[in-house]
């Protein structure tokens, strides 16, 4: 038996790391995600001159509304599964997974970290470092048009149908101006790995500047948060759903069927937040940190622990994120809503030459800098 | 007075057509409320309401908790007429009658609820009460509870005059003050 062990130790430590890193981050993320249905109300509640939910509470004690996605989650619950009669049981029973699963599966080419050294092992701070990362992220958000549109199709509703239309054409939309945006950051870090990226934007430009995504790419950056919250299909942007009125496409889901739906919707605000850290605000990149510790410009040096660096790291991107998570709500709450006719003509008249033109530049900039 | 308010319709410059400018105005906005009640939560105008509560401003077209109006001597104004049960839209109201053996001239009720659970505070049963006995004066507004019971208001709870009452005046009054004159005769 210790021979096993003796003779694994790489492949054993490697899929303990993995397993770890798995529900560390993923439970991280669910939870995060709950707090964030809470947060939303909160943000947009303080947004209005509100107070917002305040008094779920358990055993008296109700920390300013902290059990509110309890509440929620049990209220879910107990709540009528209700299929229709005439419903495609199977693929209403699936759709769901297929809102939810691909955009759990995206977090895993997520770095949130650099590595750490453990016990001898180095291990890397994602999940899985593929190559193609971004083709990876454009392929399983495409996935998620599935759950959109069997949920409306299998619901058998002439609403949830049309709501599901309206959804396909939303996102298969401006998921061609999702991609090119990405197009001018691969250019320039020569890479499809998000880790690979974030490595490259903790280089400095002109001695001072950290090259991150938004430096080199602010143009790719203002069209790339567009597209995002296109395909999070919220407001301003929200008329697949519209929840104040037109429904959409889970018209016929209610308990934890919908609940899964809406969830889907948090976690790809988490997720949002994520890849515009990610691929444009350096990662989990420190300004002027690098692995032995601080090297200021100016020449001032302060060494820091290998930990400690691992740490700040991740503080950092952990950062990041609830900074984006929280811009997403307040833009959500901000704006009004697209007409159809708009949404449309924004993403195929401005978008995509936009992002198209970003390209050009792009390329042209690097041909004369002689990097191409 | 008809006025007549001019709306600016003139069509849009190119910043505004652009979109982002007028998106960061409007950010600057809701962020700065957002931080304002994050730091300063006295600006919030919202009340939690069971705890605290804001003084009504007194006008008579103000309904609020019932009351069942008292005699000098401490019994009910009301008669047990039934006309506030009939009147009443939400079927709230639930009166038994009974007779004072002493006074074979008007009734009682011996059990009157009001399921404010139910009650949609329209202020008919105070419009059709011919005795006066039902007001809704209190000034306290039917709050939330967490139990269906502490919604229902028994003759208990109704029975109450406000400061200053009872007045010994009044044409309702009159059968209760002849009895008290002859009781007081005794």
């Amino acid at each position: 038996m210790t021979g096993f062990f003796e003779a694994n130790r790489d492949l054993l430590f490697f899929t303990g790391a993995a397993a770890v890193k798995v529900l560390v981050f993923l439970g991280g993320i669910m939870g995060f995600t709950a707090l964030m249905t809470l947060a939303e109300r909160k943000v947009s509640a303080l947004m209005q001159d509100r107070i917002g939910p305040n008094r779920a509470a358990v055993f008296g004690f109700a920390f300013n509304g902290l059990f509110q996605p309890l509440a929620d989650a049990i209220k879910m619950t107990l709540k009528e599964d209700f299929v229709p009669a005439r419903a495609e049981k199977l693929l209403f029973a699936l759709a769901p997974f297929f809102a939810l699963v691909p955009v759990l599966a995206l977090f895993a080419v997520i770095p949130f970290g650099d590595y750490v050294m453990v016990f001898g092992y180095r291990a890397d701070l994602q999940i899985a470092d593929l190559p193609l990362a971004l083709f990876f992220v454009l392929a399983l958000s495409g996935l998620a048009i599935y759950g959109v549109f069997l949920g409306g199709w299998a619901s058998k509703n002439n609403f949830a149908l049309l709501g599901a239309m309206r959804g396909a054409a939303q996102m298969v939309s401006y998921e061609v101006v999702l991609g090119l945006t990405l197009v001018g950051l691969m250019m320039i870090y020569g890479s499809a790995s998000l880790q690979d990226m974030v490595r490259a934007q903790g280089k400095l430009l002109a001695g001072f500047i950290p090259a991150w995504g938004v430096v080199c790419q602010p143009f790719a950056f203002i069209l790339f948060l567009v597209a995002a919250v296109a395909e999070n299909k919220r407001t301003p942007f929200d008329l697949v759903e519209g929840e104040s009125e037109i429904i959409g496409y889970f018209m016929e889901y209610s308990s934890m069927r919908f609940a899964a739906f809406m969830f889907a919707e948090f976690v790809e605000i988490v997720l949002i937040a994520m890849l515009t850290a990610t691929l444009f605000f350096g990662g989990w990149q420190v300004p002027y940190l690098y692995e032995a510790g601080f090297l200021l410009p100016g020449g001032a040096q302060l060494p820091l622990n290998h930990y400690l660096v691992a740490v700040l790291q991740v503080g950092a991107f952990t950062v990041k994120t609830v900074f984006f998570c929280w811009f997403l709500l307040v833009v959500r709450w901000t704006l009004p809503r697209f007409r159809f006719d708009q949404l449309m003509g924004l993403c195929w008249k401005a978008l995509l030459p936009l992002a198209l033109l970003n390209i050009l530049v792009t390329g042209a900039v690097l041909l004369a800098l002689g990097k191409l | 007075m008809i006025s007549v308010k001019k709306v600016n319709n003139s069509p849009l410059n190119l910043l505004e057509r652009i979109y982002l400018w007028e998106i960061a105005r409007g950010l600057a906005v809701t962020i700065r409320h957002f931080f304002v009640n994050l730091f300063r939560p006295g600006n919030i105008v919202t009340v939690p309401y069971p705890e605290r509560v804001i003084p009504l401003p007194g006008n008579a077209r103000l309904r609020t908790r019932h009351r069942l109006k008292v005699r000098a001597d401490g019994s009910p104004k009301c008669v047990a007429c039934f006309l506030c049960q009939t009147a009443c839209p939400a079927y709230c109201i639930h009166i038994e009658a009974a007779e004072y053996p002493e006074n074979n001239v008007e009734k009682y009720p011996a059990v009157f609820d009001i399921d404010l659970s139910r009650c949609v505070v329209c202020g008919m049963c105070v419009e059709a009460c011919p005795e006066d006995a039902i007001a809704m004066d209190t000034g306290e507004i039917p709050g939330g509870a967490l139990e269906r019971k502490e919604m229902l208001m028994t003759k208990e709870t109704l029975l109450r005059n406000l400061p200053g009452e009872p007045s010994l005046l009044g044409a309702s009054n009159r059968l209760a003050n002849e009895f008290l004159k002859a009781r007081g005769e005794e």
